[in-house]
């Protein structure tokens, strides 16, 4: 904006650094991959963990309860609070607005359109939207806020009282099978803060880019019981928000930050305390700003585990607040009870009350995207598709792999293809084929070469046994590899059509073979039928992969007469 | 007179009247005497650009302009130069208007005489060292001493109608949300009100007619609609051949000095004889309006200055204490006054978890009845408030003193405790509570021939909310009956 141009200058020559610091890690990573190695890393924690702390088997003596704050970047093009453009990757100090820098005389102006992704989240977390609600002051110093205070909505939220079902995939643990319900108290809309960039050895400089962001904060209840479920619960609130449009980019791009709150008390007792409405709990702490997933499981692992000891020593838990750095074995005491900030929230006298008519949330149900769990179960009903493979469809690429599929199933329909007796096979061509492919040769998937006809067409080959299985899959490298001949043209110039060969010809090749290797065939007769698949491999080269693989091994099986 | 000879003529009395110590910053003569002539020519050849073409007007200095320093009287925004200018001066400026200069204040607009200023107290300059009133107090004495034509102001609890009280000036407070407040560096934001002082009620009427009107930029600032809403609520009052003037009996505070009371006294005996009529009415809750405002404005004053922390402009602490980890402290404890420090303790406490129910809360009650009563009292109904009606009985406007006593010696100044100070806001508070238009109207003592010492006075007109444009109306016939001897 021209006019803050005198102010913005002063700042980012007080807060000049390397745009390096801020340029964001772009994964790659396939999910199944990353899941697969966040398994692996959790099984070497918990080793770790029970190692150090052998009370770990008082677990089934002591119940954990925990509820979460989620906070998430909507998904906007503009900042809370002022027109300017929101951005996560532009020049440092570039994108900001007279009231996000907070210079006297600004007043805040609430974007309208910032709203629709709040709502889509509400909505998708099952919640009461309330037609009026406000903002609220939240007073704190620290240099990443402008204001001295946050503008949130203590008081009247905009939205209350939703829930989220967590079911066994969704990777509960499995103490909670076969589902869990976590209410949600509320969701909020609030501002996010500037971004601190430590310059060693003692500078701290700030990027006031992200001030002013909208985020939105999601207050479960204390609903749940074990750290594995909340690691879970804040992946399900993760693919909700994002299969809505609602924010743009997940925790591992710092799109999503998560608090826990938790206490642990003996089973079948009562606990003191009692946190929104939920009775009987233990004395709580919280952790703040947990950045991963395994972050979220870990931290609670470890907080419980203090807590069960110092009580179990005869201790009593204070209700302090507490950080957590990755790869660390225990939680670290932030600030305790005497050091808690008082935040005096205000009612932001420049902001009216926000109202919001029926009509509008109506309109915005009706055209909510599917919510994964459904498409998961449309996948299931309609395709016949794995559970497992439907998770992964529907979690993959920000839906952009859904979209390809179903794009693939349109085209094989054009070709008169059934899509329920398909399903399988074309996800599977489309998850694992493909999927390996990319991942073999490091290509993220919004730069797959691979045209959904393309697919369609080699699986619509296949389909029709124009092609074998060996042979489809030459096709999709050639595919892959940037050829711009037709799949028709590609057939033909690669020799791939498959022909039916006569059951004369497969015992004409299969007895020479056994000729050929006596002793092998030998050893298959005295039992050794592992070895069968050397002589069907061995007719398959013969045939240049077109032989069909299972007529050949029944031939073997017939020659050999076993 | 030509635009030139007037605009020389405030040169001289801004020498004459330095001692007052009206302006923390003057523009540029040079500059002020070629906008003058530009303006003439503009105005000899009919291109006139608006009535206040080639005006000097003076803005109080918490209010944002380019070219110019804003630093609210306070250390923490020495020498700060805002990026943007404030809706109201852009609209001067286009008006033909010329900025002549930043007047003094109470630091942040926190004091009744203009004297908590880190550019030195204001003075009346002539020679008996006698507080302008505040916050607004330098905007009034530039205007009493003719050193500009008119000058803005900001009213949040009477910074306006106290000052012009004191000097003898118009001072009027619009509606609130009338006049945008973007670029107004905000005390108590749901109180803070931009308004205008002059040396007539028709100058008010020419300058509020160019600075009213909604902006986008003001989350506050009534929209077109309601406007039209009010103004149509306005037309709907009840017929009636004359004026039905109300005086409220809570508002007669044994604090008043006698004086005053006679005035007004024998004000409301000349409006009866010019043929209107005058009704006791009560407004309960006014006994309470001055606590609630001490607990709403300084806790929304102790939030909106928490942004003072010397790290993004203005002043940083000289010698920063770092060992406690604290970056802000030392600046803030150096940079902000004492008044300033005791409204952020005494708002810091007031929102504090222990004490809000007790004190915000009951204080946003006390105002909600504040409003209440004079809904109750008024003829036509507040269209912002849908538990309003009308009221075919209720009166048209409110005629009190603006302050119970004369402006005192700032000498004696010394010796007042604050909350003796916040005792100079008695009547004014209330009509800040519910954003009414109010216009406090000058007169003296020797125009009611009284046998007492000469001095200013001033006399509040109180409207309901909307009603600005009747207000300014019957301030211009009231002004002809409280002039004449």
């Amino acid at each position: 904006m021209r006019h803050t141009t005198a102010v913005v200058n002063r700042i980012a020559r007080i807060v000049y650094s390397s745009p390096a610091c801020i340029r964001r890690h772009q994964s790659t990573l396939p999910f199944r991959k990353q899941l697969k190695d966040e398994a692996k890393l959790r099984k070497a924690q918990r080793g770790l963990i029970n190692d150090k702390n052998p009370e770990n088997d008082s677990g089934e003596d002591w119940e954990l309860t925990v509820g979460l704050e989620i906070h998430a970047q909507l998904n906007s093009e503009r900042k809370l609070f002022s027109s300017a453009l929101t951005s996560i990757t532009n020049e440092l100090n570039s994108h900001t607005g007279l009231f996000d820098l907070s210079i006297p005389g600004s007043q805040p102006l609430l974007q309208k359109t910032v709203l629709l992704p709040a709502l889509r989240a509400a909505i998708a977390l099952n919640c009461e939207i309330q037609l009026e609600s406000r903002f609220d002051r939240k007073h704190y110093f620290y240099h990443d806020q402008p204001a001295g205070y946050q503008i949130t909505q203590y008081y009247a939220p905009l939205a209350k009282n939703g829930h989220v079902v967590l079911t066994q995939e969704d990777g509960i643990a499995p103490e909670d099978y076969p589902e869990v319900r976590v209410g949600i108290k509320q969701v909020q809309l609030e501002q996010d803060t500037a971004k601190t960039i430590q310059q060693p050895p003692d500078d701290v400089l700030l990027d006031f880019n992200r001030v002013g962001h909208p985020l939105i904060e999601i207050i479960t209840l204390p609903h749940i019981h074990s750290p594995q479920t909340a690691s879970a619960c804040v992946r399900k609130l993760q693919d909700i928000l994002e299969s809505v449009n609602a924010v743009a980019t997940g925790m591992e791009l710092g799109g999503l930050r998560a608090d826990a709150n938790l206490s642990v008390q003996q089973r079948n007792t009562v606990g003191e305390c009692s946190y929104s409405g939920v009775l009987g709990l233990g004395q709580r702490t919280e952790i703040k700003n947990l950045s991963s997933f395994k972050a979220v499981e870990d931290a609670i692992i470890a907080e419980r585990n203090r807590q069960i000891q110092t009580l179990e020593q005869g201790g009593k838990i204070e209700g302090e607040t507490r950080g957590w750095t990755l790869g660390s074995t225990e939680t670290k005491k932030l600030r305790g009870k005497e050091g808690e900030v008082d935040y005096r929230y205000l009612p932001d006298p420049d902001i009216p009350p926000l109202l919001l008519s029926g009509e509008l949330i109506e309109h915005l149900k009706h055209t909510l995207p599917a919510l994964p769990d459904q498409q998961t179960s449309y996948l299931i009903s309609s395709f016949d598709i794995t559970m497992k493979d439907a998770k992964t469809l529907v979690s993959l690429d920000r839906g952009l792999r859904l979209d390809y599929l179903a794009e693939v199933f349109d085209i094989l329909a054009k070709l008169g293809h059934d899509s329920y007796k398909l399903g399988r096979t074309a996800s599977n061509w489309t998850l694992h084929e493909l999927g390996g492919l990319l991942s073999t040769h490091s290509v993220p998937f919004e730069a797959n070469p691979v045209s959904a006809r393309a697919l369609a067409e080699i699986i619509s080959n296949l389909q029709n046994e124009q092609i074998n299985g060996s042979g489809a899959k030459t096709l999709l490298s050639l595919v892959f590899a940037g050829t711009e001949r037709n799949i028709d043209q590609l057939i033909v110039e690669h020799n791939l059509k498959s022909r039916n060969f006569e059951a004369d010809e497969y015992r004409t090749i299969a007895s020479q073979l056994l000729e050929q290797y006596p002793k092998m065939a030998q050893e298959i007769r005295n039992g050794k039928t592992g070895k069968l698949q050397w002589f069907v491999g061995q007719i398959m080269r013969a045939s240049q992969g077109k032989m069909d693989a299972k007529t050949a091994t029944d031939t073997l099986i017939e020659l050999l007469g076993i | 007179m030509s635009l030139l000879a007037a605009v020389e003529a405030s040169l001289k009395h801004g020498t004459l009247y330095k001692a007052s110590n009206a302006f923390v910053q003057w523009t540029d003569a040079g500059y002020i005497r070629a906008a003058a002539s530009v303006a003439d020519k503009r105005c000899s050849t009919g291109h006139q650009l608006s009535p206040i073409d080639g005006r000097l007007i003076a803005i109080k200095d918490n209010i944002c302009t380019t070219g110019l320093p804003t630093t609210c009287a306070s250390n923490s925004l020495k020498g700060f130069q805002s990026p943007y200018e404030s809706t109201v001066v852009k609209k001067l400026r286009a008006a033909g208007a010329i900025i002549c200069g930043k007047t003094n204040l109470d630091e942040f607009g926190m004091g009744s005489h203009s004297t908590n200023s880190a550019s030195g107290a204001v003075n009346q300059g002539t020679g008996g060292e006698l507080s302008v009133g505040g916050s607004s107090g330098g905007s009034a004495i530039a205007v009493a001493s003719q050193q500009c034509w008119a000058s803005i102001g900001t009213d949040t609890g009477g910074s306006i109608r106290l000052p012009a009280a004191y000097t003898g000036t118009v001072g009027f407070k619009p509606s609130y949300g009338m006049i945008s407040r973007h670029g107004v560096i905000a005390y108590a934001n749901s109180l803070d009100t931009v308004g205008i002082l002059s040396r007539s009620v028709k100058d008010v009427q020419q300058v509020f007619a160019i600075t009213r009107g909604h902006d986008t930029w003001d989350p506050t600032s009534l929209t077109e609609e309601t406007r039209t809403k009010l103004t149509s609520a306005a037309k709907a009052r009840p017929r009636r051949p004359n004026l039905r003037i109300g005086v409220p009996v809570e508002y007669n505070v044994a604090e008043i000095n006698p004086t005053i009371r006679t005035i007004w006294q024998q004000a409301l005996e000349r409006v009866i004889s010019a043929g209107h009529e005058v009704v006791s009415i009560s407004l309960p809750s006014t006994r309470l309006a001055l606590s609630t405002y001490y607990v709403l404005a300084p806790a929304e004053a102790s939030s909106n200055l928490a942004k003072y922390d010397g790290v993004k402009y203005g002043n940083a602490a000289s010698k920063p204490k770092l060992e406690a980890n604290v970056l802000f402290a030392t600046g803030r404890g150096q940079n902000l006054g004492d008044e300033v420090k005791r409204r952020i303790l005494l708002g810091s406490f007031t929102l504090s978890a222990s004490a809000f129910d007790n004190y915000f809360l009951q204080a946003q009650k006390v105002r909600r009845s504040v409003q209440q009563d004079f809904n109750a009292v008024f003829g036509i109904p507040n269209v912002l408030q849908e538990s309003s009606a009308a009221n075919p009985e209720g009166v048209d406007l409110l005629l009190t003193p603006t302050a119970p006593s004369f402006p005192p010696k700032l000498a004696s100044l010394a010796h007042y405790t604050p909350l003796k100070s916040y005792g100079d806001d008695v009547l004014t508070v209330p009509a800040s509570l519910a954003g009414l238009p109010v216009i406090s109207i000058p007169t003296r003592t020797d125009t009611f021939g009284l046998d007492t010492p000469p001095g200013s006075v001033g006399l509040q007109l109180i409207g309901q909310y909307g009603n600005d444009d009747f207000v300014l109306d019957t301030a211009g016939q009231l002004e002809t009956l409280l002039w004449n001897r």
